[in-house]
């Protein structure tokens, strides 16, 4: 079997199969090849939609900006000093990636199951790993042109003032913040697979309590030291708390020190990737004892 | 030497426990062998739990107990390796991303199994040609009929040249043209590929008898009869099929059907809406009493053929009901 | 229409007419439906955690936001704004609920062409799918107002409500928002499934205009203007009025009790107005472009 396809070769296509039950084991680079080929063409999808239905992109912009105009409005009504207006910015442009993680990751596999397509993904070599890495891939880079346009149109509507600590270390977080929340989005969707509607109704209920306790509109210390280290658990508490220090020099409101929140966050990132390994074998072994990976069971 | 076994079920059984704790068997039991290159029918109503059966060979649902292999290897512990050589089609489906052109959305579904670009675009163009969707490669999905929708499903479970083909009811719903050209094309792909094997399950009788080589008889979770089409209607030759089309209907058929020599009555609906009924009898000498025993209730027969015994009258006398008479009684349909 | 099995039916060409019973027997059915949809919850714990998680998160984001600027004017405002984000919920729920009802039985049950082809009249129909809603919502902010009134001292108490006042603007609002729903339906008739981002922005765009979380004053005066044109602003002040006792808004606050009714009124008409016909119209669209059994399956 050639090594550039793991599962059928192209050349072999047209000759005859090995006999039955000689399949040689995939080596790590075939492995390898076949999961990044799934993934890139499950990110493809996402890249394209986004081109495809520019009227999303329209929403995808307009929206987070309505809203944090009115975040922005409430601090303005109150005599709030101007960097909350970069604070509110920030958190809104980040919404995009909760939202991506909870509808376009979580619930995703549920609604893949409604739509039938569920059963061929998992009829297919590829791991269920790679399909998520793919829709992650995918996602961010939906969710990156709506929050790119968010700040940059919010900059500019509102004048926001930007005293930028160090670009290296607040992309850094960015990037861990991203790594953090998508292998959290990772495990929530192992567990969504195992449910229904409910899948759906959880993850509405859980986008408003996160705005909350990551603080996507307030210094997250706002809510006490405790608490917001509970709240740490969500990737984007410190990440945004992270962010805001390194952009707009806000030390004094910070939670913890930058470099302890890096290390949180690349420590989340290890703890939810592992987790999501193993809840995602777990779940696709008790849905299909449990029958509840399609709808049609007979 | 008889050839390899493609698939290899032992005593598989399959419970489901519903919402509200009520427990059901959708396959009881189940053992069939399917040889390499052989394309094998599940022949059964709905609920008769064929579609249970292809989800545990083609390792989307655990059975509760049990074994089965494909190709050679178990489909619980072995799965990663029997869905590098499975693939499958289910009818109805309407699964794509609406977004996504037929093209980009069968490439899609080649790089979960790991094809090169290249190859895999190369095979797409040639299997959209044998089914006629060529001129729509560059289409939305979301713009295609049904008909259509299930040429490109029907394309991607060949898309990655599988050992083991499960076609689950691949023609439902399709206008007769589009059903003859995927049959057409599953005949030839089965005879022309050597080693290659389709599980495929219908409620059609017609299609079963053209296509498969064997079909087992599947009703209420249980495999009643394995054997060839041709094998299995011979089973029949030990009784006088009579099918004649009668006015006005009969009113109590249960009656007759315990006239002597009779072994079923089954009443049915006529294309122009006259009864047709189609009796199982033990030998000729009874039509003569049969004939009688309708005039004496005043039933006039319109038409009557001495008819040769098909799948359907040997799905009737195993079941003692049609295929399409719903589903089967001990089960639930999704 | 009633349906009479035995009775001989009318002459070709002649149709029986709808009667007001016949409608009131699709709201009925509608909103039997709707109820229906809405609690099809595996857990009651789930859909009660729900059902109060989302308003009574977003209620806390805003009251950290007060809380943190802690001025004289956050103080002041703080009821009205607290009011006006617990009402609110309303406005998104219905308009939410009538016009969704569309998406969701062309898309996901395909069901819209059956209704279509009966004798139902959709408006009735619409208008009883939210009746659900209405009924979660105002539950939720009853919770929320006497969570207000009992930990944030909020300065609600039942015995100064001016009762008169809150029983005539409460129903007009409720109209104004089954008339937006409309407004809404008219456009989700003929839009791909994506089309949850045409509520989202409306819902949003009033929130930003409407004075909900602050005072209209705030807003640049063309912004300001437009919110004055839209009914929710007079039916949150008439509300902030019966029920604290005291306006929000300068730009609202030399308006008389009358004035504010007779503006809500006055708007509601032309609201209720404007969405039927657009309704209508776009009804007409869908048909003559053949979308009211279209599945989009993005």
């Amino acid at each position: 079997m050639a090594t550039a396809s793991p599962t059928t070769a192209p050349d072999a296509l047209d000759s005859a199969p090995e006999p039955a039950a000689s399949l040689p084991d995939l080596t790590l680079i075939q492995r390898l090849v076949l999961n990044l080929r799934a993934a890139r063409a499950r990110a493809y999808v996402r890249v394209v939609a986004t081109g495809r239905e520019l009227s999303w992109l329209a929403f995808e912009v307009a929206l987070p900006i309505l809203s944090a105009a009115a975040y922005v409005y409430i601090y303005e009504a109150l005599g709030a000093p101007p960097r909350y207006t970069g604070f509110v910015l920030l958190g809104s442009a980040m919404t995009a990636y909760w939202m991506n993680v909870l509808w376009s990751m979580a619930s995703q596999f549920y609604w893949e199951k409604q739509s039938g397509l569920l059963e061929t993904y998992f009829l297919a070599p590829a791991s269920r790993v790679a399909l998520l890495l793919g829709m992650a891939g995918g996602g961010i880079f939906m969710s990156t042109s709506r929050a790119a346009s968010t700040l940059i149109a919010g900059s500019f509507l509102f004048g926001v003032q930007y005293e930028v600590v160090s670009w290296p270390l607040a992309i850094l977080a960015f990037v861990l913040t991203l790594a953090a929340l998508y292998c959290l989005g990772m495990l929530f969707s192992s567990v969504f697979l195992m449910y229904g509607r409910e899948a759906w109704h959880m993850a509405n209920a859980l986008q408003e309590p996160v705005y909350l306790l990551s603080g996507f509109y307030f210094p997250v210390r706002a809510l006490g030291f405790w608490t917001a280290m509970g709240a740490s658990l969500i990737p984007l508490t410190l990440g945004l708390d992270a962010m805001r220090q390194l952009m707009f020099g806000a030390p004094d409101a910070a939670l913890l020190p930058v470099g302890w929140e890096l290390l949180g966050l690349a420590l989340l990132t290890v703890v939810y990737f592992l987790l999501a390994l193993r809840s995602l074998a777990a779940m696709e072994h008790l849905a299909k004892r449990e029958g509840r990976l399609t709808l049609k069971w007979q | 030497m008889s050839a390899p076994l493609s698939v290899d079920v032992q005593n598989v059984s399959r419970q489901f426990v519903t919402k509200k704790g009520q427990t059901f068997w959708a396959l009881r039991d189940a053992s069939l062998q399917v040889q390499e290159g052989e394309l094998f029918g599940l022949l059964g109503p709905n609920g008769a739990g064929k579609t249970t059966l292809i989800k545990i060979l083609s390792t989307l649902l655990l059975p509760t107990s049990g074994q089965a292999r494909v190709a050679g290897f178990d489909v619980v512990r072995e799965a990663d390796k029997v869905r590098r050589v499975i693939n499958m089609v289910s009818g109805g489906e309407h699964s794509g991303y609406g977004i996504l052109t037929v093209r980009e959305s069968l490439w899609l579904f080649s790089q979960f199994h790991g094809l090169p670009s290249k190859a895999a675009l190369a095979r797409i163009d040639e299997l959209l040609e044998v089914v006629g969707l060529a001129q729509h490669a560059h289409t939305r999905i979301n713009k295609l009929s049904t008909g259509m929708r299930q040429k490109m499903n029907f394309v991607r479970g060949f898309l990655n040249d599988p050992r083991v083909l499960f076609l689950d009811e691949p023609t439902l719903g399709l206008d007769v043209e589009t059903s003859r050209i995927l049959r057409s094309y599953v005949k030839r792909w089965v005879k022309e590929k050597p080693g290659r094997t389709i599980l495929l399950t219908t409620h059609y009788m017609a299609e079963a008898d053209e296509l498969c080589d064997r079909l087992a008889i599947i009703e209420g979770g249980r495999i009643l009869a394995c054997d060839t089409p041709a094998n299995l209607k011979r089973t029949m030759q030990d009784e006088v099929v009579l099918r004649m089309e009668v006015y006005p209907s009969l009113a109590e058929p249960q009656r007759l059907a315990q006239l002597p020599g009779v072994l079923r009555l089954v009443p049915d609906r006529g294309q122009n809406g006259h009864q047709v009924l189609t009796w199982g009898l033990a030998d000729d000498g009874v039509i003569g009493t049969v004939i009688q025993a309708l005039q004496q209730d005043g039933v006039r027969i319109l038409r009557l053929e001495k008819a040769d015994p098909t799948l359907e009258d040997v799905f009737m006398r195993m079941v003692g009901r049609r295929l399409t008479d719903g589903n089967g009684q001990s089960n639930h349909s999704a | 229409m009633a349906v009479e099995t035995n009775a001989a039916p009318a002459p070709a060409g002649h149709s029986p007419a709808v009667t007001w019973r016949d409608r009131w027997q699709t709201f009925r059915l509608s909103a039997w439906l709707g109820w229906q949809v809405e609690s099809n919850w595996a857990d009651p714990l789930l859909f009660a955690v729900y059902s109060m998680a989302k308003p009574i998160a977003s209620a806390l984001i805003l009251v950290i936001m007060y809380r943190i600027i802690a001025n004289e004017t956050a103080e002041a405002l703080f009821p009205g704004m607290y009011v006006g984000n617990a009402l609110f919920m309303y406005v998104g729920a219905l308009m939410f609920g009538v016009s969704w009802v569309i998406m969701e039985e062309r898309e996901y049950f395909q069901i819209l062409k059956y209704i279509y082809l009966s004798t139902a009249s959709m408006y009735w129909y619409l208008a009883g799918r939210a009746v659900a809603k209405f009924l979660i919502t105002t539950l939720a902010v009853v919770i929320l107002l006497a969570f207000g009134a009992a930990f944030l001292d909020l300065p609600l108490r039942l015995s100064q409500v001016d009762w008169g006042l809150f029983a005539t603007v409460f129903p007009l609002g409720i109209l104004t928002m089954i008339g937006l729903g409309y407004l809404l339906a008219g456009v989700l008739l003929i839009s791909a499934r994506h089309g949850s981002g045409y509520v989202e922005s409306v819902a949003g765009a009033l929130y930003l205009l409407c004075g909900v979380v602050f005072p209209l004053d705030v807003l640049p005066g063309w912004l300001a203007a437009a919110g004055k044109v839209i009914p929710v602003t007079y039916w949150l002040e008439g509300l902030r009025r019966a029920l604290l006792g005291q306006s929000f808004a300068q730009a609202l606050a030399g308006y008389s009790d009358g004035q504010i009714v007779l503006w809500l009124a006055i708007s509601t008409v032309v609201t209720l107005g404007v969405s039927v016909w657009f309704f209508g119209r776009m009804d007409h669209v869908a048909r003559s472009r053949g979308l009211i059994d279209q599945v989009t399956e993005h």
